[in-house]
């Protein structure tokens, strides 16, 4: 028997996971050699271009939006892992503690501390900082500190009483000065050619000036300096760029019976707002022979609109009035991305950096698979 | 002297032990490590230790012998105070 392409429907099939009410089928794609008989499917990059889109939904530069349609999974979640864990962040490193008699202990107060996100100017620290190794040889450690490789912080704050408060003041950060330690008290000391990079808009400090550091009373004092380096997020989560990169499938709802009238209102409440709209049976709808909607003219019927907004909670599937006239599914190869960056870089950057990332990591495996066959 | 060897938290001899390692390159550094602070008062008088007061948080200065209470608020709990050394931690 002769073999025949497939059509563009079953192209368009294949590339679905369906979702039932409690089951999920068609989880691993099938676009291989040899997995059809008589179809080639070996990866091409003329097919992968010709198939391959992005689409924009929002691009902030805390959270980012997009679609990347036509790329395989493992590719696009080696871009989401890239993203959280490889691309070069500032954060705080080392505290050097004079003074803390505060509540909050040392150790957790450091903790806090390098958990707080910095920006700074782009091109200090994507092109001027470098990365800072620590000297094998302990004793080296403090001359391994330099302008390229090294930002200093201050944080020196004392909790006095404040004489002009109100007699009967209960609220602490009235009644004393400095009461609370917030990201702002945070101040940061250029060294060398750290003035040139990081000065005016440009300067080293915390993305949310309001992040409560600790709470102090009268008496009590916070002095400590901070060193702060390059790094990425598999080392530890405080150096990840982004608050979170994800993705999620572009859902498919597919209405193969008409959902009529109240069941269509029913049908619409089943799905996030947006999802599915209302829509009048026409009379050309009407006198069409055996689509389902002879004699319904002028009645309202559930027609999907933004089937991006849903989240897939099957809610519908679970209502016998919709059986069988619905199915639900999701699209293999579209994936929608959020990035929410936690502000050293723009979304939209982070994940351009994490391309390029990702193209540097093939070439050096290249190089090295040459020279192992060699 | 080791820096590990206890040291009596009077006299100003030794309150810059440790110090937190400017990063100074280039030479032209602007920034200036906090000052060392004087745990002592300004009358250090040998023999005067210094404590914290459990209740009203003010430093009690307390001679050899002398009855261990606040001077100001006669509360009888007192606390040793905090090491001047700079301690230093991992931001993690």
């Amino acid at each position: 028997m002769p073999h025949k392409p497939p059509t563009k429907e079953e192209l368009e099939r294949r590339k679905i996971v369906g979702i039932n009410e409690e089951t999920i089928t068609d989880v691993a794609s099938s676009d291989y050699p040899l997995h059809y008989p008589g179809e080639e499917h070996s990866w091409d990059i003329d097919a992968f271009r010709r198939g391959f889109s992005i689409q924009f939904h929002h691009n902030d530069p805390f959270e980012a939006s997009f679609s990347l349609i036509g790329i395989d999974a493992s590719i696009a979640n080696a871009f989401r892992r890239t993203m959280i864990a490889d691309i070069p962040t500032l954060a705080i490193e080392t505290v050097f503690i004079n003074n803390n008699t505060s509540v909050i202990q040392d150790e957790v107060l450091s903790h806090r501390l390098g958990l707080i996100p910095f920006k700074g100017g782009h091109e200090g620290l994507h092109k001027f900082l470098k990365w800072w190794r620590k000297p094998t040889d302990e004793t080296l450690v403090n001359s391994s500190y330099y302008d390229y490789n090294t930002v200093s912080l201050r944080l020196e704050i004392q909790c006095e009483h404040n004489d002009k408060a109100a007699p009967g003041e209960t609220d602490p950060t009235k009644l004393y000065k400095h009461a609370h330690v917030y990201a702002r008290d945070i101040e940061f000391c250029p060294v060398g050619r750290q003035d040139r990079y990081f000065s005016g808009a440009d300067t080293i400090a915390p993305v949310n000036p309001d992040i409560l550091i600790a709470k102090l009373r009268p008496g009590q004092e916070i002095s400590l300096s901070m060193h702060m380096h390059k790094g990425v997020g598999s080392d530890h989560a405080k150096f990840s760029p982004v608050a979170t990169a994800s993705y999620r499938l572009m859902p498919v709802i597919n209405i193969e019976r008409p959902i009529l009238g109240a069941d269509a209102e029913k049908f619409a409440r089943c799905f996030p707002r947006g999802v599915i709209g209302l829509k009048k049976v026409t009379a050309k709808e009407a006198a069409q022979e055996g689509s389902g909607y002879e004699g319904h003219e002028g009645e309202v019927k559930a027609v999907v609109v933004d089937p991006m907004r849903d989240t897939v909670s099957r809610e519908c599937l679970r209502h016998e009035e919709f059986k069988g006239k619905v199915k639900l599914g999701r699209r293999r190869d579209h994936f929608i991305y959020l990035v929410e960056s936690t502000g050293q870089w723009e979304s939209d950057a982070i994940f351009l950096e994490a391309v390029a990332h990702l193209k540097k990591r093939a070439r050096d495996l290249e190089k090295q698979v040459v020279n192992m066959v060699r | 002297m080791s820096r590990e060897e206890y040291q009596i938290p009077t006299g100003s001899a030794s309150a810059s032990v440790g110090g937190g390692a400017g990063a100074g390159a280039g030479g032209s550094s602007s920034y200036n490590a906090p000052a060392v602070r004087d745990y002592t008062g300004s009358g250090a008088d040998g023999g005067t230790m210094y404590y914290m007061c459990g209740d009203c948080a003010v430093r009690v200065p307390l001679e050899k012998g002398a009855a261990i209470r606040c001077q100001k608020c006669g509360a009888r709990v007192l606390y040793k105070e905090r090491t001047k050394r700079m301690v230093q931690f991992e931001a993690r």
